[in-house]
């Protein structure tokens, strides 16, 4: 059977795709950095305690936990703009493959829960966990690992529809797309990522301590810096790896789709190493300014492997359009609105503190 | 029939939906309602220079804090997830057509996460009148998340001038877009006093904990008689054809709106019984029923409201097993197989068993369980002798107004039959 016969029909979206395809890739970058920092802070608050530095590391873990919640609140608000934008993109593709994995995809909201409720007991009764702390740690770490595998899965399932014939061999909601030789390399990918923007994130929060006059934490940053340069480093091969199994289509430099993607692929690769030489100098909000980069770059490639993945059963340009652009003025109001709102409470809020 | 099935069997005809919905609406509400609870309580400390009521407020906006932002927002995220499993191709509709109402909803979302965290963290830090307005901030957010939300939700059952049009507006402020706002709001108000009493009758000084339970039954019953005047209201908003299909064409309704009728009366009862000084375990029991009152309450309006959409899913537009009305003639006449993307079989063939098993999962599992305990199929069809259920598929539509009309061709509606009469409950080919 032709694949091609499967993919649903797709509704008319309002406006030209790249309006929906820039909210899109905005939305996924602010997703995936705060996805890193809490996965990766998540696997230092494991590995600190029990690699190394022993009972040191008592302060680094409370304050990994205190933010622990925050970062899942950021990290699920952050997700749920991309999931909505990749909906009125692609979602005949998304539907398909959600349905298709039905039981894991749903089971994500469980997963999730308990991962936000352990992050909540990680911080709020850090002192009577004692040895437990560890146990918990590896459990949110353990949950958000299941998610992150799901989400790959997914993804992988929605850009191969020439995997979706295996509905017709039963499965019920119960198929991960484990064939796809892209999906381990990508999910490591993804892990390794966020350990070293985990590892970032840590040598940043000491960092700004430390220009506040708070030197007690100070060799929290050279550690922070060496997670994140082991990380990076780590991430490389597996990056090969991954870029080995993707289509030729995507690298095909001579397509329009494959040269921005060898462009933004050189461009990631460069901001990494950018940003690992100024984590070893411990200069680091340059070395965060750069991983950022890194990480902008990585999000618009996600975007162009994508396209080139579906190039063959579909174009974004197909897509039948039903212009209604008023409502696209009134949420960028809304958004400004709400960004000078958290603004001012953000700093009304943390310039009091300062001054106490 | 654009989309694969997923086969749920036992847990078919709208099980997780209503499961996760109604949990998530109650939470959600709540949301909204102890937002405008959180502040107004506050105030009540400020202006009585109470130390001890502030030390309530950051309490319950603790328990407040961990209910909503993560059960309550994992849910919503959940609902989605789910009628995306269920029924992709009316989430598509909704998605599509309310594409930045959504956008615009998730903008709210993130300066609810931002003064709910900021207003929790901010106790003792900044001046009662900052924290006061990052409290407003929040509610405000809530509430307008409330305001957009509703639009959506009640375009599914009055899409109004938007099937002419396919306007973003006319959907959005379709014609129950107002009563359902008022009538959300108040209950919004409402189940903030029922999740109040929760946290004030665990307080343990007698005095303060009999001064907050009272505050927390003025929340319930004050905005009663608006509730029930916004009810009314959205009543007379409904298109005569859905007011006549709610109130007394689906049997299946009925026990959903007795139960309504009757908790409205138990939580009026319940919130005057608390505002009475009674000993603190009557007071706690009392507290934990009436919070399951609520959940009932709202499950029971929710079951109303998703079942008033029937036949539809997307009032005179989509019927809830996803087909368009529009389509309904050009599947008539090739066919449930041939028209589905996703059929496992594309013909009857030799095995009408297996062809009106797909049949089934195609077009009656959205609202029908087999096993289950929604709207059971295996329950229902044992009742039927083979001509009952001939009966039956070709009065939906007609008779039957609140099932959708079925759609396929004569050869189809007898595979149907065949797998419900035979495959199924395994009965004699005679019939009886």
């Amino acid at each position: 059977m032709d694949p091609s016969f499967l993919i649903p029909a797709p509704d008319a979206i309002p406006v030209h795709w790249f309006w929906l395809q820039l909210l899109l890739t905005i939305t996924t970058f602010l997703h995936l950095v705060a996805m890193n920092i809490l996965l990766g802070s998540g696997c230092i608050a494991l590995a600190a305690p029990l690699v190394g530095r022993g009972g040191e590391t008592d302060a680094l873990c409370r304050n990994i936990g205190a933010k622990l919640p925050f970062m899942m609140a950021f990290t699920i608000n952050f997700g749920v703009a991309p999931l909505l934008f990749l909906q009125v993109l692609y979602g005949q593709f998304f539907y398909t493959s959600s349905i298709l994995m039905a039981v894991y995809w749903l089971a994500i909201i469980g997963l999730l829960i308990a991962a936000y409720y352990a992050a909540y007991i990680f911080h709020l009764r850090y002192d009577q966990l004692g040895p437990g702390r560890s146990l918990l740690a590896g459990i949110i770490v353990l949950l958000l690992t299941m998610v992150a595998f799901f989400f790959c899965n997914n993804i992988s399932i929605m850009q191969l529809p020439e995997s979706w014939l295996r509905y017709f061999a039963g499965g019920e909601g119960w198929q991960l797309n484990l064939a796809d030789p892209a999906l381990v390399p990508r999910f490591l990918h993804f892990l390794a990522s966020a350990a070293a923007v985990g590892g970032l994130a840590v040598a940043v929060y000491y960092e700004r301590q430390r220009r506040k006059g708070n030197a007690a934490g100070e060799s929290w940053i050279s550690y922070g810096c060496n997670w994140f340069t082991v990380a990076t480093l780590i991430n490389f091969p597996i990056g090969f790896w991954f870029l080995g199994v993707l289509p030729s289509l995507a690298h095909n430099v001579e397509t329009l789709a494959g040269k921005l993607f060898t462009v933004v692929l050189y461009g990631s690769v460069a901001a990494a190493v950018i940003s690992v030489i100024h984590a070893q100098r411990r200069r680091v909000y340059p070395a965060a300014g750069w991983a950022l980069g890194a990480v902008f770059f990585m999000t618009l490639a996600r975007e162009f492997v994508r396209i080139a993945y579906l190039n063959p059963y579909f174009s974004l340009a197909d897509l039948p359009v039903a212009p209604q652009y008023s409502p696209l003025f009134v949420f960028l109001i809304f958004l400004a609105g709400a960004g000078a709102l958290v603004w001012w409470m953000v700093k009304t809020v943390f310039f009091a503190q300062e001054v106490k | 029939m654009n989309y694969p099935v997923w086969q749920l069997d036992f847990a078919g005809g709208g099980l997780l939906i209503a499961v996760m919905a109604i949990l998530h609406v109650y939470v959600a509400h709540f949301a909204v309602g102890g937002g405008l609870f959180l502040v107004l309580a506050e105030h009540k400390g400020v202006r009585e220079n109470n130390p001890d009521i502030l030390a309530y407020v950051k309490k319950h906006t603790k328990f407040f804090m961990l209910l909503t932002m993560v059960f309550g927002s994992l849910t919503g995220v959940g609902i989605w997830f789910t009628i995306s499993l269920l029924n992709p191709a009316a989430t598509s509709v909704l998605i599509h057509n309310f594409v930045f109402a959504w956008a615009t909803e998730w903008t709210f979302f993130v300066a609810e996460i931002v003064s709910i965290l900021l207003y929790y963290y901010s106790f003792d830090r900044i001046s009662s009148r900052q924290h006061l307005i990052i409290g407003w901030i929040y509610f405000a957010c809530a509430w307008l998340s409330l305001f957009v939300i509703n639009g959506i939700i009640d375009f599914m059952l009055t899409p109004g001038s938007w099937l002419d049009n396919g306007s973003f507006w006319s959907g959005l402020f379709n014609p129950t877009f107002w009563p359902a706002l008022f009538f959300r709001t108040f209950l919004a108000l409402v189940i903030a006093g029922l999740f109040g009493f929760l946290t004030a009758t665990a307080l343990q000084e007698a005095g303060l904990r009999h001064k907050m339970v009272r505050f927390c039954a003025l929340w319930l019953l004050a905005p009663f008689v608006l509730l029930l005047g916004s009810a009314w209201w959205y009543r007379a908003a409904l298109p005569p054809q859905v007011e006549e299909m709610v109130f007394n064409r689906i049997p299946g309704l009925q026990p959903y709106m007795r139960t309504f009728v009757i908790c409205s009366p138990l939580l009026i009862f319940g919130g005057l019984l608390m505002a009475v000084r009674t000993p603190a375990a009557v007071r706690r029991s009392l507290a934990a029923g009436m919070l399951l009152i609520g959940l009932i309450y709202i499950g029971a309006f929710e079951f109303i409201r998703e079942g008033g959409r029937k036949p539809y899913i997307i009032q005179d537009y989509m019927y809830a097993n996803a087909l368009l009305k529009e389509e309904i003639p050009a599947v008539g006449q090739n066919g449930i197989l041939k028209s589905a993307r996703w059929a496992r079989l594309s013909n009857i063939g030799d095995d009408p068993g297996r062809a009106g098993e797909e049949i089934f999962n195609l077009t009656c599992l959205s609202c029908h369980s087999v096993g289950g305990p929604l709207r059971d199929m295996r329950k229902r069809a044992a009742q039927m002798s083979h001509q009952g259920l001939e009966f039956v598929i070709s009065a939906m539509g007609k008779q039957l107004p609140y099932m959708p009309p079925f759609a396929g061709t004569d050869e189809e509606k007898k595979a149907l039959i065949f797998y419900l009469h035979r495959s199924l409950l395994n009965k004699p080919a005679s019939g009886d």
